[in-house]
């Protein structure tokens, strides 16, 4: 494991009365690709801005390599940004935007009588060529120094940017939601190029995001963030198979949330039935939220089910069905192959794998219920059932 | 993420508006000045704003300037923006040399687009006097007004003219930068192109439009050449009345008007700057979701407007608000347009204004009284055919030159009986020998002004001028007419040779002086500054215009020089073609009399031609004021005969000689 | 849709025509003659001589269009700091700042000039100041001199800074209108670029800044070259400039049309050559921004 480089100790960013940063302690390591993932407004930009020197928390520390950089003006910090909106110098061509760091010179750390001693050195012109050459060809963009930027489609632009940042060879790279303005195949080719760079230059990746999948695809670690606060770190697979709470839970990936009570080590009550469980460390009769994915249901016989429930809408996915279907009032999304026609009656099991037990938290009771998601299919299904609803909620305003 | 900008950068913006504010603070602080002079402070007093509101000729002028720049500024912003997207939806290749064309307003010298647009109306005005002609001819239904002037339109037009360019300069980038999808967006949710226009266009490019808007107002309020030469005899704009002053001099009574409208405007630029926070504040209000606490009065009020009745009642106060104006426009247009008027040209500061007032009541005749700045600007405005004076007032050798040039109409003295009152002394003057064109307003001497505490003794010749003793603090008069007279005088010979080597050595007097230093500078009605502020000790002026400068600097002092020197004499005449001869007439007659050469005598400092008025006024004056009127004062103003003896009155010279005039005194400038 | 919009261009080509392009019609036509006066009345003929008799009032060009770039340089200098300035400062000091600026130019002209007379006349404000806090003695002192005042007006100084006041802020509005527009992400990439304070101003604030500046710079430098009452007022009428001498074949003692129109036309013709090269340097229109 290698060592921490990054670190933010109780930040807090506030201004006036809104507080964006509520406590933040926050550890990355080097080398590493940590994602910070959440919703709009959860302050996960704010957070990368913190480390990038553009912003300066209200309270806190931000310390990079043990040593406190919050008075460190960002030009004077080892850390590059790709920026949302790419941020290209207009008046320059590629070449010259992506030399732009490179001509503004190196800062060497000499021991000079005792003392560290960091100088500007001015890179000669030779190197400068031939580094940027090199990037423009990683991000291959070979042969487009001279275009203006106005010229480039979006995704040269954003190849230009992250070359600009690249090209630095900084310690850290902030990626602020960079790949935001591409589409669905460009997306997903810039994902694997990323993450390919990101390993080869062994350069520690901070990488903003709203996009869960895009989260889970490239990250060693990430960080979720709702309302100014860190929900849960860890890895992609430890935030999908075991979210801390019921936010997490529904941020990544589809999960039925269900309120159960934790009976004993192992054992968990939901719709008064018990099931086994891998969880452990609860209070006996603790109130506990019960997280299921849709594809750790099997759908078996009504006879041979722990549960019992009635389908009320299924819709073809093409690699599953998304099938609905209704528990004692509550809905559930199973993700299956098989087919279940609509109104009949079938049965569940969960293997002990399948559940996974979280703590009560303010999140509870927000998340997990697919009844306004199958209303959406109803809909869908029966046109009919749409103008009734409109009545309806013309009716309660 | 703007970071306030240090001390070091408050500083400086405020360094900045130090240099910008403190000579507008200077006029301000010279508004309230008791004595007449825009340099020397006599104590506090507000007589000045006092008297601008029975100022007819300011108050006018400053109507005038509003109508007209707000007309102007109104029309070529609409004009303006609808061009700008004209011109925006163009290719390329007609729109650079269209905008190319639509700068060069703005990179001529004022002057020369005051002059051809002048040129420009007057051609158009003589064809259509032809095509008038004939129409009225040919049939009888309708007729054409023959004769058309400058007047209000062609001053809106001109303005007009050179307030375009800015106002697609400020709208144009605004164009550039608005999204153009915007419209088809618009278009696309259903509004036709000109709701789009007014919903969609309108207000991206409005910082554009209301930065284009101002920009022209402000030029069209200061600017003074173009409207010179467009305006026309009806119309005088507050411009031009101030420079009209400067053949006199310019009294505290314009810095009284102008602070007046800088108050104006920067109250309105307050209000609209509250108005904008406030809206500022009720927009963030709105966006953090807490309750906006309206006034319940006022939200009634625009909701009862906001409904279909409502819609209808704004539209047709609009309306009415609309016909209101048109209407009231036309009644006054009409109602000046069916008066009988006299449209008379003089200079600044030289009229006793309540004698307009009385003359208008007398005769119920409208006086249309304006100020030229020199006899040269008048004479280049009568020369273009742009002017359509009846009455003018020039002085004595540009009269002679109108007269060889047959632009003056002979006068019907019959109509003038107050002509028995002029002296005989100012009958028969060299510039009109027959005395058939003319009626005398004032006289006067030219002399040396001098500052008794500068100088060494008493100066008594114009040596003064031209050697070494008082070097730097002598004042050369600006006029070249003036300067190589006095010097030609002071030489010996005539100020009205022709001979070329007589002026090319008056010349070389001057030059070589000038040379060495003597001169602190050429002035003319800057001289009023000058010499009240002590600041030089030597300076070639009037004789009333002395005594003006007395009241604000007693250590002044005055004298004819021994070798003799100019005296000078402005007289009424009436231009050809004439508009309304009877009216002048009656007019120059009014003048001519004794009272109103008595007050005009006490209000200008400068001598009556009227015989009886040089005789009453000491006792006038004593019966005015209280107090003796000091004689060596009336001296000074009417000069007694030994004085006039020894001075020469100014013909008009040849055209080679004016030339050799203007070149030498060119070359004396660069 | 465009084709009907370019309908809207078409009032006022004609407007030009008559208004902008006849009048210098008229302009060159007077250049390129002298009135005759014979039997038969005055007439025009054609007639070079305006021109060729030019070469008397080189100095006066000279003259004109060096201080015209003093001006402008000084205006520059002046003004780009203070638009720089301006930009930082939140959105209401902005906009009570920029009416500030404008003010001024609703007083008159010729009245402004004459308060700067007032201000810089040898028993002025400023000489009188200055002999109160004792400045003119130290000078005396330091240099062994014995003036009584500092000769300001009827200097070239002068005359540079009434033009400097005049069109000041035509120099600031453009300028500070980039300035405010200018997209913060650029200057915080160069940030972290590693560009400190400097080169962030060098290479990126400037370079952007540029069609602003051009702006101001054309807005200054036209109207400085024609100017004409503050050479009189504020330079003693010593120093001539193109404005005073035109001014003169209309308004002097030798009526002069012929050659009046002649300078001006020359002057234009350098005036345009020196846009097209600066416009070389810019963008086009995009150098017109005012606010």
């Amino acid at each position: 494991m290698s060592k921490e480089l990054i670190r933010l100790s109780d930040c807090v960013m506030a201004y006036d009365d809104d507080v964006v940063l509520d406590h933040i302690d926050l550890s990355i390591r080097d080398k590493e690709f940590l994602t910070l993932l959440g919703p709009s407004g959860c302050g996960k930009t704010t957070t990368l801005r913190i480390i990038g020197g553009f912003l300066t928390p209200t309270s806190g520390d931000v310390l990079f390599d043990g040593k406190r950089i919050n008075d460190v003006p960002p030009h004077k910090r080892m850390v590059n940004t790709v920026f949302q909106r790419y941020a290209l110098f207009p008046h320059l061509n590629v070449f010259e935007n992506v030399a732009f760091g490179l001509r503004m010179g190196q800062t060497v750390v000499e021991q000079e009588s005792g003392q560290e001693v960091r100088r500007k050195v001015k890179i000669p012109e030779q190197e400068i060529r031939s580094r940027v050459m090199e990037m423009l060809e990683i991000v291959n963009l070979k042969g487009f120094e001279r275009r203006p930027i106005t010229a480039l489609s979006g995704g040269q632009q954003q190849r230009v940017a992250i070359a600009r940042a690249l090209v630095n060879r900084p310690k850290v790279l902030l990626l602020d939601e960079p790949l935001g303005a591409l589409d669905m195949r460009l997306r997903k080719d810039m994902q694997q190029e990323l993450k390919r760079i990101q390993q080869e230059m062994e350069i520690t990746f901070i990488y903003v995001t709203h996009d869960q999948e895009e989260a889970l695809a490239m990250s060693d670690t990430v960080v979720v963030m709702d309302g100014g606060r860190i929900q849960q770190v860890g890895t992609p697979e430890d935030i999908y198979n075991e979210p801390k709470n019921a936010f997490v839970a529904d941020f990544i990936g589809e999960s039925n949330i269900i309120d159960g009570i934790m009976r004993a080590d192992g054992v968990v009550e939901i719709f008064n039935r018990r099931f086994q469980c891998l969880d452990k460390g609860f209070d006996k009769d603790e109130p506990v939220d019960v997280v299921i994915r849709p594809e750790d249901v099997d759908i078996v016989s009504e006879a041979e089910g722990q549960l019992k429930g009635t389908v009320t809408s299924v819709t073809f996915k093409g690699v599953h069905y998304d099938t609905i279907v209704d528990f004692y009032g509550f809905k559930w999304l199973i993700q299956t192959t098989d087919f279940c026609p609509v109104d009949s009656h079938i049965g569940i099991k969960i293997d002990p794998d399948g559940i996974h037990v979280m703590k009560k938290s303010q999140y509870s009771g927000m998340f997990g219920d697919y009844s306004s998601y199958s209303e959406e299919y109803d809909e869908i299904n029966d046109p009919t059932l749409l103008d009734e609803e409109e009545e309806g909620a013309d009716d309660e305003e | 993420m703007r970071r306030r900008s240090g001390i070091g950068g408050r500083l400086g913006i405020g360094l900045v508006f130090l240099f910008l504010y403190l000579p507008i603070i200077l006029l301000i602080v010279f508004s309230f000045n008791a004595g007449d002079s825009s340099a020397v402070w006599q104590g506090f007093s507000l007589q000045w704003y006092q008297s601008l509101f029975h100022n007819r000729l300011v108050m006018e002028s400053v109507a005038t300037t509003l109508l007209v720049s707000l007309l102007a500024t109104a029309i070529s912003t609409a004009a303006g923006t609808f061009a700008a997207i004209g011109i925006y939806s163009l290719t390329r290749k007609w729109r650079d040399p269209i905008l190319t064309v639509n700068n060069i307003p703005m990179m001529n010298a004022d002057i020369v687009t005051g002059v051809s647009l002048c040129l420009f109306f007057v051609a158009f005005f003589n064809g259509w006097r032809g095509f008038a002609e004939w129409v009225n001819s040919v049939q009888s239904v309708v007729a054409l007004p023959e004769r058309l002037h400058l007047g209000m339109v062609t001053l809106v037009l001109a303005h007009v003219c050179f307030n375009i360019p800015y106002v697609i300069l400020n709208v144009a980038p605004r164009l550039r930068q608005m999204d153009k999808n915007l419209v088809d967006a618009a278009q696309d949710l259903g509004c036709t192109w000109m709701q789009a226009f007014f919903k969609v266009i309108l207000p991206e490019i409005k910082p554009g439009i209301v930065s284009g808007a101002l920009i022209a107002f402000t030029m069209s309020v200061d600017d003074f050449v173009i409207s010179y030469f467009t305006a026309g005899s009806s119309t005088q704009t507050l411009a031009m009345a101030i420079y009209g002053m400067t053949k006199k001099r310019v009294t505290p009574v314009v810095n009284a008007v102008s602070t007046l409208m800088f108050l104006a405007v920067l109250v309105i630029l307050i209000i609209n700057n509250i108005r904008e926070m406030q809206q500022e504040k009720m927009a963030e209000k709105r966006a953090s979701f807490e309750p906006v606490k309206p006034n319940p009065f006022i939200e009634s009020v625009r909701e009862k407007l906001a409904t279909p009745g409502g819609k209808w009642f704004k539209r047709v106060v609009a309306a009415a608000l609309c016909v209101v104006f048109v209407v009231s426009v036309g009644l006054l247009a009409a109602f000046t347009g069916s008066q009988p008027v006299v449209n008379v040209c003089s200079w600044g500061e030289y009229i006793d204004e309540d004698l307009i007032t009385e003359f208008e009541e007398k005769y119920g005749i409208r006086v249309n009284y304006q100020t030229a700045e020199s006899n040269e600007a008048m004479y280049s405005l009568i020369k273009n055919g742009g002017a359509d004076y009846d009455v003018i007032v020039p002085s004595d050798y540009m009269i002679s030159q109108l007269i060889e040039e047959g632009m003056l109409e002979e006068l019907d003295y019959s109509q003038i009986p107050n002509f028995e009152l002029i002296d005989q002394r100012f009958r028969n003057l060299p510039y009109d020998p027959e005395n058939k064109y003319t009626v005398p307003y004032t006289w006067g001497t030219v002399g040396i002004i001098y500052n008794t505490t500068m100088v060494d003794g008493e100066i008594d010749s114009w040596s003064c001028l031209y050697d070494d003793e008082y070097a730097g603090q002598v004042l050369l008069i600006n006029n070249s007419r003036d300067a190589l007279g006095i010097a030609l005088k002071y030489l010996g010979y005539s100020m009205n040779t022709t001979d070329e080597s007589q002026i090319r050595e008056a010349y070389q007097l001057i030059e070589d002086a000038a040379r060495r230093g003597v001169f602190q500078g050429k002035v003319m009605d800057e001289v009023f500054q000058t010499m009240e502020g002590g600041n030089a000790a030597i300076a070639t002026y009037y004789a009333g215009d002395y005594l003006t400068m007395l009241e604000n600097n007693e250590d002044l002092a005055f004298v004819v020089p021994k070798e003799g020197s100019n005296w000078f004499v402005d007289a009424m005449c009436v231009l050809k073609e004439a508009p309304h001869y009877d009216n002048a007439m009656k007019w120059i007659n009014f003048i001519a009399s004794t009272d109103a050469n008595l007050r005009n005598m006490d209000y200008i400092w400068y001598a009556s031609p009227n015989r009886e008025a040089l005789e009453q006024y000491p006792a006038w004056y004593e019966e005015q004021y209280g107090e003796e009127l000091d004689p060596e004062i009336y001296e000074i103003m009417a000069a007694p005969d030994e004085v006039l003896d020894r001075c020469e009155m100014y013909v008009c010279l040849p055209q080679e000689t004016r030339t050799l005039y203007n070149d030498l005194w060119i070359r004396l400038g660069t | 849709m465009k084709n009907k919009r370019s309908l809207f261009a078409v009032p006022y080509v004609i407007w030009m025509a008559l208004f902008v392009v006849i009048p210098i019609v008229i302009m060159l036509v007077y250049s390129l003659t002298v009135t005759v006066t014979s039997e038969a009345g005055e007439a025009l003929q054609f007639s070079l001589e305006n021109f060729t008799g030019m070469g008397l009032y080189v100095s006066v060009f000279a003259r004109s269009f060096w201080l015209a770039i003093v001006a402008t340089v000084v205006c520059l200098v002046i003004g780009y700091p203070v638009s720089y300035w301006m930009a930082k400062e939140g959105p209401g000091f902005q906009r009570v700042a920029m009416a500030l600026i404008m003010l001024p130019m609703w007083m008159n002209f010729l009245l402004r000039t004459y308060s700067w007379m007032s201000i810089l006349e040898n028993n002025g404000l400023l000489n009188q100041l200055f002999q109160k806090i004792g400045l003119i003695a130290l000078y005396n002192s330091v240099t062994g001199q014995n003036i009584e005042y500092f000769q300001m007006i009827r200097t070239p100084g002068a005359v540079v800074l009434g033009m400097v006041y005049n069109y000041l802020p035509f120099m600031i509005l453009p300028i500070y209108s980039v300035l405010s527009k200018m997209d913060q992400s650029l200057i915080e990439a160069a940030q972290d670029l590693g560009a400190g304070t400097a080169d962030v101003f060098r290479r990126v604030t400037l370079p952007l800044s540029l069609p602003g500046v051009l702006s101001g710079v054309t807005m200054v430098f036209v109207p400085s070259v024609s100017t004409f009452a503050i050479s009189r007022l504020l330079g003693g009428g010593t120093n001539m400039m193109l404005g005073d001498l035109i001014e003169n074949q209309f308004l002097g003692g030798a009526y002069n049309p012929h050659l009046g129109a002649a300078i001006s036309m020359v002057m234009m013709v350098i005036v345009v050559v020196c846009m097209l090269v600066m416009n070389h340097f810019g963008e086009g229109e995009e150098q017109a921004v005012m606010l």
